[in-house]
């Protein structure tokens, strides 16, 4: 253990008898050979790894990146004109709607499908015979989307502000930017359930017919009151759907989200529940996936 | 020992994929796993790694329990089917499994004795499957492991890849490593191992030197066309088996030679001919009495002793 806790010392610093704990057999390293990195090295160089193997993908970067700042474009900068009562532009309430939609796409497809993908390539077997922990895969995941769900708001932002004029004061814009990275961070157990519970084949198409539903149910393309009365009906039954009205908190009063959305927000401590139950109700599925893989490969 | 087996079984329901497995490796062996597919080859293995469960036995690796830490960081392993991430580049991925361990080897050192170093920025959606193979290589040795598992490493490369392959793995094992590998290729453990445990029905079945196995087997069959007397045939050196198939006079032998000029000598007219290596499946048809049960099995092997030969 000792090996991995010290996250100085690199280089040919090898001492000449290695611990050989409860083994009977000493270690017998090679004359070049030298410490690993620690910790910090190895989730960097994961989290490395799993930049630039999704940037190299340009399906990915379109379907997380382009097509929220696309469709919000297409829809959001038209929509710049009409206003709420209180003269808050329709374009500011649509904004934190696609925001919503680009991170909700990513944690379904950067967790959910490509888990999934590497699980059936057998490439998590190979992972689990190393002694690689595993907080660094799923920590390596998580970094990473971050980072790519800050460049899909930044560039949605930069949209927002240059061409649909969605004025806020800057405190406003970070904390838009803090409340849909935490909430989409905070669904990111449903992408994670749906890597270790769904068959590799069927995990993309199960992934498609996971978000599109949910972010037209949950409001994120068109005001709810603009749909059918079902569907507003199931609406707050959806994790998503707290989500988008944490977000629209921030752009506007609960009277002026009620005007665009048709329904009245609850008190912030209500979505923010619903939003940390669904957290922890799918974790736990994706601990038990996880679980149920590791057992059946094990069985 | 690097590695004890002690009557390990493995049930998949009715199926039995190890039936009793007893193994001792040693530090610095090179050890072959022969057996034809389904033997219960891969399911030793990941028995070995702490992958697998054992229903029944004990498996220690290195004094313990395989999938501990202290285990696992001096294990290397090539496993079948690991879909690297097509997209990075070969020193990426090598680079991150170096990190996996808490020893390593210089990156250089490590493409160099997985024979990579010209593909050191190639993506890995671009190798061929030697390059592919190679490129696990050097991910099991990326820890400067002191035992590594090599489950099949050369199914489906061509005889310089596999060659090619081999001397890799010949280069580390010369650092004192210890090496277990599976194959179902007689050729390759006999020129690699210097130790070959034969697997079938997860039994082991036959373990010995390379000669001493060889010398077990019939690797040779002769079909022909003739009237002769099968009993006299078995009695002959070298036969290890002597059946009617379709009409053919099938003879599985390790001395041909001897078995040809006897004929010739009798004077028998002989019609059809066709000498040829056997396969795993004939080679071994006397240790694991057992029919042929699978003809693409028996093809594959036969094709890797042709290109031995």
């Amino acid at each position: 253990m000792s090996a991995t806790r010290s996250l100085a010392t690199t280089g040919r610093g090898v001492p000449a008898a290695v611990a050989a704990s409860s083994t009977d057999v000493p270690r017998r390293l090679s004359p070049t050979a030298e410490r690993s990195g620690g910790r910090l090295a190895l989730l960097l160089t994961q989290v490395r790894c799993e930049l630039l193997s999704n940037l190299r993908v340009p399906e990915f970067l379109i379907g997380v990146v382009a097509i929220p700042v696309m469709l919000f474009a297409m829809f959001g900068v038209p929509n710049a004109r009409f206003e709420l009562p209180d003269g808050t532009r329709i374009s500011t309430m649509m904004m934190p709607g696609f925001g919503a939609f680009g991170l909700l796409s990513l944690v379904i497809f950067a967790f959910g499908v490509d888990i999934a993908a590497e699980r059936g390539r057998g490439w998590l077997r190979l992972m689990r015979a190393t002694p690689a922990p595993g907080w660094a895969y799923f920590g390596g995941k998580l970094v990473t989307s971050v980072v790519v769900a800050s460049v899909t708001l930044l560039a949605l932002f930069a949209v927002g502000a240059f061409a649909a004029q969605v004025e806020m004061a800057p405190a406003r814009w970070l904390r838009m930017f803090v409340v849909l990275l935490l909430g989409g961070m905070s669904l990111a157990p449903l992408g994670f359930a749906l890597g270790f519970l769904a068959r590799p084949r069927a995990a993309s198409t199960i992934g498609n017919l996971v978000f599109l539903p949910l972010s037209f149910a949950s409001g994120f393309f068109f005001p709810l009151n603009q749909l059918p009365q079902f569907l507003r009906d199931i609406a707050p039954y959806l994790p998503t759907y707290h989500y988008g009205q944490l977000a629209w908190r921030v752009t506007a009063s609960p009277e002026m989200v009620e005007a665009y959305t048709g329904i009245a927000p609850g008190p912030a401590w209500v979505h923010v529940a619903w939003l940390l139950g669904t957290f922890v109700v799918f974790a736990a599925l994706a601990v038990l996936g996880y679980r149920r893989q590791r057992s059946r490969e094990a069985a | 020992m690097m590695i004890e087996m002690r009557g390990v079984t493995k049930h998949y329901g009715d199926v039995r994929a190890l039936d009793g497995i007893d193994l001792d490796v040693a530090p610095g062996e090179v050890v072959a796993v022969l057996g034809p597919n389904g033997a219960g080859k891969t399911t030793a293995i990941s028995v070995m790694l702490g992958l697998t469960r054992p229903t029944s036995g004990t498996v220690r690796c290195f004094g313990g329990d395989p999938a501990r830490f202290e285990a696992r960081s001096r294990v290397g392993v090539m496993l079948q089917e690991s879909g690297v991430p097509a997209a990075l580049r070969v020193c990426e991925v090598v680079g991150l499994f170096q990190r996996y361990y808490p020893y390593t080897l210089p990156l250089d050192e490590l493409l160099a004795r997985a024979d990579l170093t010209a593909k050191r920025d190639a993506p890995v959606s671009t190798l061929s499957g030697g390059q592919r193979q190679r490129l696990y290589f050097a991910l099991a040795i990326a820890g400067d492991p002191d035992l590594v598992f090599l489950d099949e490493p050369t199914v489906a490369l061509d005889v310089s890849a596999r060659r090619a392959f081999w001397e890799q793995v010949e280069g580390f094992a010369e650092l004192g490593k210890t090496v277990l590998f599976s194959t179902h290729y007689l050729d390759e453990a006999d020129a690699v191992a210097r130790r070959v445990v034969v697997v079938d029905h997860g039994r082991v079945i036959a373990e010995g030197t390379p000669r001493e196995i060889k010398r077990l087997v019939a690797d040779t069959t002769v079909r022909f066309h003739a009237d002769v007397d099968l009993e006299r045939m078995r009695a002959l050196p070298g036969v290890q088996r002597a059946d009617l198939e379709d009409g053919f006079v099938v003879i599985a032998t390790n001395e041909p030679e001897a078995l040809l000029q006897r004929m010739f000598a009798d004077g028998v007219a002989v019609r059809d001919l066709r000498v040829t290596d056997s396969d795993l499946e004939a080679a071994f048809v006397h240790l694991t009495n057992r029919g042929v049960h699978g003809a693409a099995i028996g093809a594959q092997a036969s094709g890797a002793r042709r290109v031995q030969a």
